[in-house]
């Protein structure tokens, strides 16, 4: 490609350009066409994968096949406004799902952030022996596809086949996972399991990159390893902690696969248990694409929303404490 | 239809993973295999899915005694493992097959989403008189008809003759006794219940709601009345949870391992359900021969006795028939001709009671006796179909509303919540539904 278009440039050129504005010109344009070439797989998958689904579910939820009164007889496509936005906000079964997965999300972040974090401290503190195996190990169940994942979970929290279940039983004590209280816990459980291991390389990778010389004049001022994790170690890594949490956040809010699949084994988990599992049932069960589109608005904008005031959050509280 | 493919697949991606069988189901399209296929030529072809045991026997039997009309058969899963939502989707895509089976509670729906073809005009006057009215009147509304009843199913009590007669029962004719006898059991055999009562079981429970005089859903002056926890319901939800309480009977899913423990192992003495599960039981537990008997449900008032339905099919004509005509005529074959009935009944034993009256008999011939000790069921089925309570209609969105009364139902039988309260939540998820497909609806309990 750069033969093709040096050629017809330098055919005119001895008396016009000077050669190393010519140079400077060609590098410009080299780097726009590498720009071009690498932020086009982006802008295509954005526009495929984001863009276009949210316009068309946009779309869908302003618009129903309708037929007024009963509801009998040939439909045709109408506006309407923002009738199913109000059904879905006014209907009891997808607020319960906001607040099991708000529960939820209250469980299980915390216990992620400071888990992995925890484990990270652990490991870059070189207590932890044999420390590329436990890193391989921890983040393993990462690699652990989540319906998979989910199964094998599933097989655990059953009563009947779950051997766990059965030596707990052999020590008289009944325990059931899927029970109306220990079901959101049993899902948390899930989720740390397979994402504790990832969220901790990136905790991981953090630490490794402060600078030796601040921890070791920690060590020389007298900051014992505790004292050397938690108030130089964890201040420095602050951003990464922000990112994990707002990812878990998004990741959370979107709860489906797990409840999905354990609701076969409990009936606990009804089919519009989260967010997510009321806009499946909404299409698919209920057959009803205005509704399902428009919970999904709802949620995006809830997930854009819980997002957005997570960094104002910490980004002031960040500005407050610089100006201390 | 342009446009309308790409909206589907975009939707099936917004909800995440396809996991179920529904998705997959949906790639499947119009080329159904035609393993029916005896005569080629200048026939007719018309397509037909159903979940029914027999149907490819039932098709067979039709493409032999047919040259102008030949139907490609596809089984498909039953409704609730994805068999509506299969129908639904190929509705959407525009390659829905000319004849589907939908159960009665569904039938609603799928008329109101334009799947179901209206086949009033369709439905010839011999074809109407044949068939008993209580069932058309669940399948037409306003006057127009949606779809064709296969069978009817009263709701019946199958009790267990052994140990009714081992713990010197009698047999109850009211729901005062049934109650009197859950305590009495309870009281003789610690381990055994009466009955169970099933948290998945909404349409058990419409069954005992429309018995009791109940209209959980109406169509006047243009709307949907909704009304699920009127006074009638109320008094069943009530019985029921005063029974649950006392720890009188079961309280679990029937759809599950623990229900076949309790049926196979003795420990539940009746059940209650539609006239069809004869034929399951003698299929799912053959020792249990001569054990079990049928009577009519325990009435309310003995004096007007009045029952209610569980189970039953139905067929409809979809909006993608190209050959309306033909898919009518397999149709009116299928419900009201003999040789129908006996092919399915060659595929294994049914005792599922015909909406044509003249089929009965054929039903009644076919069916073995003995693990029923002589009794002549259908006789008890006849005498019970002509206690239908006329004008129960079902809601727009059954499969949904039943769904989030089962889920309430759950919590109920693990003590959070009571059985009129899961009424009432089957009643607030199912009016935003209702809102957000455009009907006209108003509400009436209290």
């Amino acid at each position: 490609m750069t033969t093709t278009t040096e050629q017809p440039v330098r055919a005119p050129a001895p008396h016009t350009a000077a050669p190393a504005d010519r140079a400077r010109r060609t590098a410009r344009r080299r780097r726009l066409a590498a720009c071009g070439v690498l932020m086009t797989p982006f802008f295509l998958l954005l526009t495929a994968v984001f863009l276009i689904p949210v316009g068309t579910a946009t779309y869908l939820s302003f618009f129903s096949d309708d037929q007024p009164g009963l509801g009998f007889g040939p439909e045709r496509t109408v506006f309407v406004g923002l009738r199913s936005y109000a059904a879905v906000l006014t209907d009891p079964t997808f607020l319960g799902g906001l607040g099991t997965v708000a529960l939820y999300c209250l469980i299980y972040i915390p216990l992620m952030v400071t888990g992995a974090l925890v484990l990270a401290l652990l490991l870059d503190s070189g207590v932890v022996r044999l420390r590329a195996w436990a890193q391989l190990g921890l983040f393993l169940p990462h690699a652990v596809p989540g319906i998979i994942a989910a199964l094998i979970w599933l097989y655990l929290y059953t009563p009947g086949i779950s051997p766990v279940i059965d030596l707990f039983a052999r020590a008289d004590i009944t325990i059931d996972f899927l029970g109306v209280h220990t079901v959101l816990p049993s899902i948390v459980n899930i989720a740390l399991w397979s994402n504790l291991g990832y969220n901790m390389v990136v905790f991981y990778a953090a630490l490794q990159a402060v600078p030796r010389e601040v921890i070791e004049a920690a060590v020389v001022d007298g900051a014992g390893p505790v004292r050397t994790a938690l108030r130089v170690k964890t201040p420095l890594v602050r951003a990464s902690i922000v990112m994990v949490a707002m990812f878990t956040l998004i990741w959370a809010l979107q709860l489906f696969t797990e409840p999905m699949l354990l609701s076969q084994s409990s009936p606990m988990i009804n089919s519009r248990f989260s967010p997510s599992m009321y806009i499946y049932d909404a299409a698919f069960t209920r057959n009803n694409y205005s509704l399902a589109a428009a919970a999904s608005v709802v949620l995006l904008l809830f997930t854009i929303a819980l997002s957005y005031g997570v960094t104002r959050f910490t980004s002031r509280n960040a500005a407050a404490e610089e100006t201390r | 239809m342009p446009g309308r493919h790409p909206r589907r697949s975009v939707l099936a991606a917004m909800a995440a993973v396809p996991l179920t069988g529904a998705l997959g189901a949906c790639s499947e399209g119009a080329d159904t295999p035609s393993r029916g296929t005896t005569r080629a030529g200048k026939a007719t072809r018309i397509t037909f899915w159903s979940a029914l045991r027999g149907s490819q026997e039932v098709v067979d039997a039709f493409n032999r005694t047919h040259d102008r009309i030949q139907v490609d058969f596809q089984q498909i899963p039953s409704g609730g493992q994805g068999g509506y939502a299969k129908l639904s989707n190929a509705a959407r895509a525009g390659n829905a097959p000319d004849v589907a089976t939908i159960e009665y509670p569904q039938v609603p729906g799928f008329a109101i989403d334009g799947v179901a073809l209206d086949i009033t005009d369709l439905v010839d006057a011999s074809l109407r008189r044949k068939l008993l009215p209580q069932a058309f009147d669940l399948t037409t509304f306003q006057g127009r008809t949606y779809s064709v009843p296969l069978d009817v199913e009263p709701m019946v009590m199958h009790y267990r003759t052994d140990l009714f007669e081992r713990y010197r029962l009698d047999v109850p004719r009211t729901w005062e006794e049934f109650a009197d006898l859950a305590a009495a059991v309870r009281r003789k055999a610690r381990d055994r219940r009466l009955v169970l009562f099933p948290t998945d079981g909404a349409t058990q429970f419409a069954a005992y709601s429309w018995q009791a005089g109940a209209q959980w859903f109406d169509i006047h002056d243009g709307a949907w009345n909704v009304s699920l926890a009127d006074a009638p319901t109320r008094r069943v939800a009530g019985y029921w949870q005063d029974l649950i309480d006392r720890d009188d009977i079961f309280v679990n899913a029937v759809e599950s391992r623990q229900s076949d423990a309790q049926i196979g192992n003795g420990l539940v003495l009746t059940r209650l359900s539609g006239a069809w599960d004869a034929g399951a039981q003698m299929n799912a537990r053959p020792g249990q021969r001569n054990q079990w008997r049928i009577a009519p449900l325990p009435q309310w008032d003995p004096a007007r006795p009045a029952v209610g339905t569980h189970g039953g099919s139905t067929f409809a004509v979809t909006k993608d028939s190209r050959h309306p005509e033909a898919a009518m005529e397999f149709i009116a074959w299928q419900v009201s001709h003999p040789d129908a009935l006996r092919a399915r009944l060659s595929s294994g034993t049914s005792s599922q009671y015909p909406a044509a009256s003249d089929l009965v008999a054929v039903g009644r011939d076919a069916f073995d006796r003995s693990y029923y000790g002589g009794q002549d069921i259908y006789a008890l089925f006849r005498q019970e179909a002509e206690k239908i309570r006329d004008g129960w209609v079902w809601g727009p969105r059954m499969t949904a509303t039943g769904k989030v009364m089962q889920d309430s139902f759950a919590r109920a039988g693990a003590g959070r919540g009571t059985l009129i309260d899961s009424v009432r939540a089957a009643e607030d998820g199912t009016m935003p539904d209702l809102k957000a497909l455009g009907l006209s609806t108003s509400r009436h309990s209290t």
